[in-house]
């Protein structure tokens, strides 16, 4: 496993000693910035993917069909997953050595795929027939298992994103 | 005059017990920020449309209605699991800057919340008054959340 990893960590290693990533780590006020900027822009993509979430199972934004509470918050969706992006990379870039040796690290990384997949399943499934249940109170069971698995899936992602600085399993 | 207070609280019993545990306060402090994404979802939702983007489908009353109950259970996770931090913390808190920066912010924007806001959120269609308080309650909760963010970080 350690060697499978080596090329992955020589990038990480390699990115470490650019002047621009040395220069953000050996800034004392970049970082904070950085840190709080990425928790605004998550308020944004995350606040606004919960609202549409619980359109999903069908307990929330009742007054709106699905499709509609989609396609009017995709566009601050998008602009909050851009600024926490950018941030979010930023910080990575910063320091990569402490986020490649990070288990939350990794474990957020793996989570936000899965959530990615979650979302491009429903998309490409149960969205095909959204006319059928857009605007009903019940929604049928694929949305709603999207809608929970979302909400879940990004609550690990900003919990495991907070605890990256608590390093209880690193030697 | 308020130091004992915070003095008092962090002898507490069940303030030592948080700080006994290396999880305990870690993963209140994570789920904190949860509670935060669906409080500020509630919210943007509703000062958005004030602002006349977002669910402009609707009237405003009646995005401001739904996302309701969203914004309250939000805010009561948020007090749940930001209590017991105070209560460890207390005297890295009484000796923070932004933990005041914070409070006094946060006691502005509940107010602001029950009174000008609400009231605005009554309103069927975007206005100039309506966009002025969308765009302060986004100011205060944004204040809000840096000066959060930065009593970890600065003190």
């Amino acid at each position: 496993m350690a060697e499978l990893m080596m090329p992955l960590r020589n990038v990480f290693q390699w990115v470490s000693e650019f002047p621009s990533s040395i220069a953000i780590r050996e800034s004392l006020f970049v970082s904070p910035y950085l840190t709080v900027s990425h928790v605004i822009s998550m308020c944004l993509f995350a606040g606004l993917i919960v609202m549409m979430d619980l359109r999903l199972l069908g307990i929330g934004n009742m007054s709106s069909p699905f499709s509609e509470v989609q396609r009017r918050l995709f566009p601050w969706q998008m602009l909050g997953m851009g600024l926490s992006s950018v941030t979010g990379l930023t910080l990575a870039f910063s320091d990569p050595m402490r986020f490649y040796v990070n288990i939350f690290f990794w474990t957020k990384i793996l989570v936000m795929v899965l959530a990615g997949i979650n979302a491009l399943a429903f998309h490409y499934i149960t969205y095909n027939s959204v006319v059928v249940w857009d605007s009903k109170s019940t929604t049928p069971l694929g949305a709603r298992l999207s809608g929970a698995l979302s909400i879940v899936l990004w609550a690990i992602v900003i919990v495991s994103g907070r605890l990256i600085p608590y390093n209880w399993f690193q030697n | 005059m308020l130091q004992g207070f915070f003095e008092w609280m962090g002898a507490l019993a069940i303030s030592q017990a948080i700080g006994a545990s290396i999880w305990i306060y870690p993963l209140v402090q994570a789920i904190h920020l949860v509670f935060l994404a669906l409080f500020a979802g509630g919210i943007i939702i509703v000062d958005l449309r004030m602002l006349g983007y977002g669910m402009r489908s609707k009237p405003v009353y009646q995005v401001a209605r739904d996302a309701r109950p969203w914004m309250v259970i939000g805010l009561l996770g948020l007090i749940l699991t930001g209590v017991p931090q105070m209560m460890q913390n207390s005297t890295r808190e009484y000796f923070s800057e932004f933990f005041w920066y914070k409070m006094y912010l946060l006691a502005f924007g509940l107010i602001f919340l029950v009174t000008i806001r609400r009231k605005m959120t009554q309103a069927a269609e975007t206005t100039t008054a309506t966009k002025v308080v969308a765009v302060c309650s986004m100011a205060i909760w944004t204040g809000v959340t840096m000066a959060a963010r930065l009593i970890g970080l600065f003190t």
